[in-house]
Formats: C-alpha cells, sequence, structure tokens
C-alpha cells in the first residue's frame, strides 16, 4: 500500500501516511535507482550498436592507446626476467692467457683462495669450458670442425664482500696479474642492464600516462559529440523533470563500455602479438639453452587493465558529460 | 493519520521544503507575485504581473504575439527565472529553487508544447513513458500508466508507431499523454493548438478540460479566442507583458 501512495505522490490526492512513509520512501529511492541504472545500461548500448562504424573507430584507437605502452611494458617485464635468470651477478670470471695450463690455473687458484676478499675459487679447464659451450650455445656442430681446443683455463672467483666497489677494485687488481688475459665482472653489466631497464620503466611511465590522457580526450570528444547530436532530446528530458544525474548517466555508460570494450580489444591485440612472437622467440630461446619463456599478463594484470581502461572511459565520459548537460540551463 | 482534501493539497509532502506543512495552507497552485521579466536583449516580457490559479481551476493565458503568454509558462516551469517578483508554483518558492531542485518542480508540471517536442527516434509508447522513465517507475507499473494514458487521449493501438508516421493532431495527442501520464497536479499548455485545424482543436481542448474535471490545474497559452469563449473558463488577457483583464465565468 505503501509503495503505491509513494508513486502516486505527485498526484493531487491524498497525501501518504506519515507512518512507514519513509520506508516505502527508501524502498521506492532503491528500485527508481535500479531501474534508471537499468534503463541507462540498455540505452548506451543501443547508442554504441546504432552507430556501429563510428564506434568500431573509436574502439580501434582507444584499444590502440592502450595497448602501445602494454605492450612495452611487456617487453620490460620479460627482460627483468630474463635478467634475473642469468648467473650470480657477485662472480668475477678471470680467463688465462692461452699458454698457461691447468697446473698453472690450479697455482694461481690456490694463491687466490689464500685472500682475504675472495670467497671461493672455482677452476673450469678448457676441456669443460668447451663442453658447457657445445652444450649452450648450439655452435656444436661448428666446434666439430676444431681439431683443437682453442679455450684457455678460467678461472670463476666470488669475492667475499658483497658491495660491487669491492668486487671492481678486485676485477682491476685481477687484471694486473701477468697469467691473465681478461676479466670478465659480470655485475658491472647486470648494473647497466638495471639502469637501462630502469630508463624503459620510467619512459614505459610516461608513455602510458601519455596515451591515457590521449584515451581520455577521445572518449570525452565522443561523448562531446554524442551530446551535441542529442541536444533535443536532453532538453525534452529536462523540461520533463530528468536531474542532470539521469540525463548524464548514459553517456556515462557509454563511456564505460568504450573503456570495458578498449581494454578487452587491447588484451586480445597483446594475447596475438603474444602469440606471434612466442615461437621464433622460443626458437631462440632454445639455441641459447636459456629456456627463457615468453610470459604474457597475470590475472591480477589484466584485471588492472580491464579496470583501468574502464576507469578511463568513465572519467573522460563524466568530465565532457558535467560540463556539457549543464549548459542550457538556467542557473 | 493526516488526511488532506485534494482540491487544497498543493502536493504531497516532497521531503526536501524546511516547511512541508505549508503547502497544505496554499490553494493557489500558481501564484505570480508583482513578476517582471527582462530579457538580455532589453526586451521587457513581463511588468508587474500578478495573479494566482487555484487547485484544481483551469485558465487561459490569451494577447497577441509577443504578449508574455509563452514567457509565464516558461517562468513556471523555470526554463527561464523572473527579474523581479515572486513566483510559487506547486507549493515551490521558485526564487529559492535552485538548479538542483528544478527537477523536482518540472515532474510535478506536465507540460504540452505547440511543435509538440517527441522524441522522433523513439516509439509512440517510449515517448508517453519518458516521465515514468526519468521518475523511475517499475515497469509493468509503466506499461499499465503509459496505456491508459494512450487510451485517453485515444491512441491506444498506435503505441508502437513511431511519431512521424501520425498525423499532426495525434502527435500532440502523444504530446499531451505524455504531459499526463505521471498524473501530475498541474498542466501546462503553450499554444497546443496552433498548428491544428479548428476542429481537431476543439477536441484537444476538450482534453484539457477532461483532465481539469479530474482535479488537475490547467494553464493554457492560446491566442485562439473564439475557442476560448466557446469554453467558458477564466482567461487572463495579456498587452504587452501587462496583465489588462482577468475573465472570469459565472459559477
Amino acid at each position: 500500500m505503501n509503495r503505491r501512495k509513494a508513486q502516486n505522490r505527485l498526484k493531487p490526492a491524498l497525501a501518504p501516511a506519515a507512518s512507514g512513509a519513509s520506508v516505502a520512501r527508501v524502498r521506492w529511492n532503491l528500485r527508481a535507482w535500479r531501474e534508471q541504472h537499468r534503463h541507462s545500461l540498455t540505452a548506451s548500448l543501443r547508442r554504441l550498436a546504432a552507430r556501429p562504424l563510428a564506434t568500431t573507430l573509436t574502439l580501434a584507437v582507444l584499444a590502440l592507446a592502450l595497448t602501445l605502452p602494454l605492450l612495452f611494458w611487456l617487453l620490460l617485464d620479460n627482460a627483468r626476467a630474463l635478467g634475473g635468470t642469468l648467473e650470480d651477478a657477485g662472480a668475477l670470471s678471470a680467463f688465462l692467457k692461452p699458454d698457461r695450463d691447468v697446473a698453472a690455473a690450479q697455482a694461481l687458484a690456490a694463491r687466490w683462495r689464500e685472500r682475504a676478499d675472495i670467497a671461493t675459487v672455482e677452476v673450469k679447464t678448457p676441456e669443460q669450458g668447451l663442453e658447457e659451450f657445445r652444450s649452450q650455445s648450439g655452435f656444436a656442430d661448428a666446434l666439430k670442425v676444431l681439431h683443437y681446443n682453442p679455450l684457455p683455463a678460467v678461472l670463476v672467483i666470488t669475492p667475499r664482500a658483497d658491495a660491487h666497489e669491492a668486487g671492481a677494485a678486485l676485477a682491476d687488481e685481477l687484471r694486473r696479474d701477468p697469467a691473465v688475459d681478461l676479466v670478465q665482472y659480470d655485475a658491472q653489466w647486470r648494473q647497466r642492464l638495471s639502469a637501462i631497464l630502469a630508463a624503459g620503466s620510467r619512459a614505459a611511465g610516461v608513455l602510458a600516462l601519455l596515451l591515457a590522457l590521449a584515451a581520455l580526450l577521445v572518449v570525452g570528444n565522443t561523448v562531446r559529440l554524442d551530446i551535441q547530436g542529442r541536444r533535443e532530446e536532453i532538453a525534452v528530458m529536462q523540461l520533463l523533470g530528468a536531474s542532470d544525474g539521469f540525463v548524464r548517466r548514459p553517456f556515462l555508460y557509454t563511456g564505460f563500455w568504450y573503456g570495458v570494450l578498449a581494454g578487452g580489444l587491447s588484451l586480445a591485440v597483446t594475447g596475438l602479438v603474444e602469440w606471434t612472437l612466442a615461437a621464433p622467440l622460443a626458437q631462440l630461446a632454445a639455441s641459447y639453452d636459456h629456456r627463457f619463456g615468453l610470459h604474457g599478463l597475470s590475472l591480477a594484470g589484466t584485471l588492472l587493465v580491464l579496470g583501468g581502461s574502464t576507469a578511463l572511459g568513465w572519467l573522460g565520459a563524466w568530465l565532457t558529460a558535467s560540463r556539457h548537460i549543464a549548459l542550457g540551463q538556467p542557473g | 493519520m493526516l488526511r488532506i482534501d485534494p482540491r487544497v493539497a498543493v502536493h504531497a509532502p516532497c521531503g526536501h521544503c524546511p516547511f512541508p506543512i505549508l503547502h497544505f495552507r496554499r490553494s493557489a497552485v500558481i501564484r505570480f507575485d508583482n513578476v517582471s521579466k527582462r530579457y538580455d536583449t532589453g526586451h521587457e516580457a513581463l511588468a508587474e504581473l500578478s495573479f494566482e490559479i487555484g487547485a484544481g481551476e483551469m485558465a487561459f493565458v490569451t494577447g497577441h504575439s509577443g504578449a508574455g503568454k509563452s514567457t509565464i509558462l516558461k517562468l513556471i516551469a523555470l526554463q527561464e527565472r523572473a527579474t523581479r517578483g515572486q513566483i510559487a508554483v506547486n507549493g515551490h518558492d521558485l526564487a529559492r529553487t535552485g538548479r538542483r531542485g528544478i527537477p523536482q518542480l518540472r515532474r510535478g508540471i506536465g507540460m504540452v508544447f505547440q511543435d509538440h517536442r517527441l522524441l522522433l527516434d523513439r516509439s509512440v509508447f517510449d515517448n508517453v513513458a519518458l516521465p515514468l522513465v526519468i521518475a523511475g517507475t517499475a515497469r509493468d507499473e509503466t506499461a499499465k500508466r503509459v496505456r491508459a494514458s494512450l487510451d485517453k487521449v485515444g491512441l491506444l493501438e498506435r503505441e508502437q508507431a513511431l511519431p512521424l508516421a501520425l498525423s499532426t493532431g495525434e502527435q500532440q495527442r502523444v504530446g499531451i499523454a505524455r504531459a499526463i501520464v505521471a498524473k501530475p497536479p498541474l498542466l501546462i499548455a503553450d499554444e497546443p493548438t496552433g498548428n491544428l485545424d479548428p476542429q481537431l482543436a476543439g477536441e484537444i481542448m476538450g482534453l484539457f478540460g477532461e483532465f481539469q474535471r479530474v482535479g488537475t490545474t490547467v494553464l493554457v497559452a492560446s491566442h485562439d479566442l473564439p475557442l476560448i469563449k466557446r469554453l467558458g473558463k477564466r482567461v487572463l488577457v495579456l498587452d504587452h507583458g501587462r496583465l489588462i483583464d482577468d475573465f472570469r465565468p459565472l459559477p
């Protein structure tokens, strides 16, 4: 009974009973709210479907704007993972001169083991080195042609101190030893790699920000054109008592759909790119025996992309709709 | 339990006015008190206009073109704001009704326009349902009320037609069905018969008379003097924005 009265509250008839009126009002408001959202949801979808070409183009632009930073970020993420699979960064490799034999290498190792700043010294004989090279480099066939082993003995040294300055100083000192031909210090290039990755991350962030802004403008502009095309309809609805929120809502849902669909499309494109690259990269990885697989987005990442693009669509629509719908109403 | 005579109640407590009890004391649905309206162009549309229209009353506003008929209706629905003076509509003090209060005010007013202002890409049913959709009425209730409303204007069988498939008179009747579907206490119409031949115009005016009989307050702006005279209702006559005559029929 209360519900019916509440619906008829604009009728010049009996006022609803005072008791229970507020409960009925809350129920009415909730139902009205649900009805209006359902209406806006379907109305916005109908509007998108009514102009398939324009909608597709807008979606394509939005998806592109989302896909570019996403791919860039994935590339970086994979590079970072690749860096992580490399050998212990703290170790130095000292390649001895070719004329030094294994005995000389063992003697040198024993001498260095006594040093306070060195934790371990491991000797790799030329034979071990050749075996490793044969199994990992993919040049096994080429190596068969060789009649002798061109590889020198290698000492793998782990410094005691963790600080990379100590490692660098040690590398300099080892380089001065007459038996040593070359010292390879991984930490240095690892550092460079991580610096490159950090710079790349920052670039990806800036790119993502700029393209998010572009996406915002694209949605905003699309909604603005939509509002201009519906000026008469909006005016009529306002005359019939539609609130700004009611008029704005279908446009917000339009932005919402653009965001969801563009996010989904961009994830699909990213997946397609991954799929295209997976086979050749796997081949490359196999040839290096690194066994790095291309890894895609995690579930959390996928949801984040979808959520982010949806929020962008909604925000773009909200910014435009709020501004344009307020025009044409007296203050 | 509060029981109010429908002819006295201006509208039910709406929950957002500070003094809801005032709604029951006032008997005027529309009250103009020394209202002037000057447009930005400098044109003075209304000058010191005062009148009241009681609940359940039907009145016409007439006058030459540019006399201020449309301006009165625009002020009532807050499409324009008065330059000076006080206006009360359905218990809303319009000077105190801000942007956010406008939708609530307009939901209490059924509006009929000369050019009907139907949405041409939607069916007759959807057009008439619009005020209920805006108010958030449940779907089954909406369908029921839309059909009742269309039945009242004699267009029940055309509910799925598009407005452009209808004749001018039928379009205007759809506009009227839309204006009354939410059962507003006040119905205002701006030249509703302006585009119609005399017979159709008479039918439309007859419809307004029916709504008055069920308790709706009706205000119609029209320059069709012969038709107005025939109906024998109250007539406000404007000239250059001033009220020069307020003719009331004998009871």
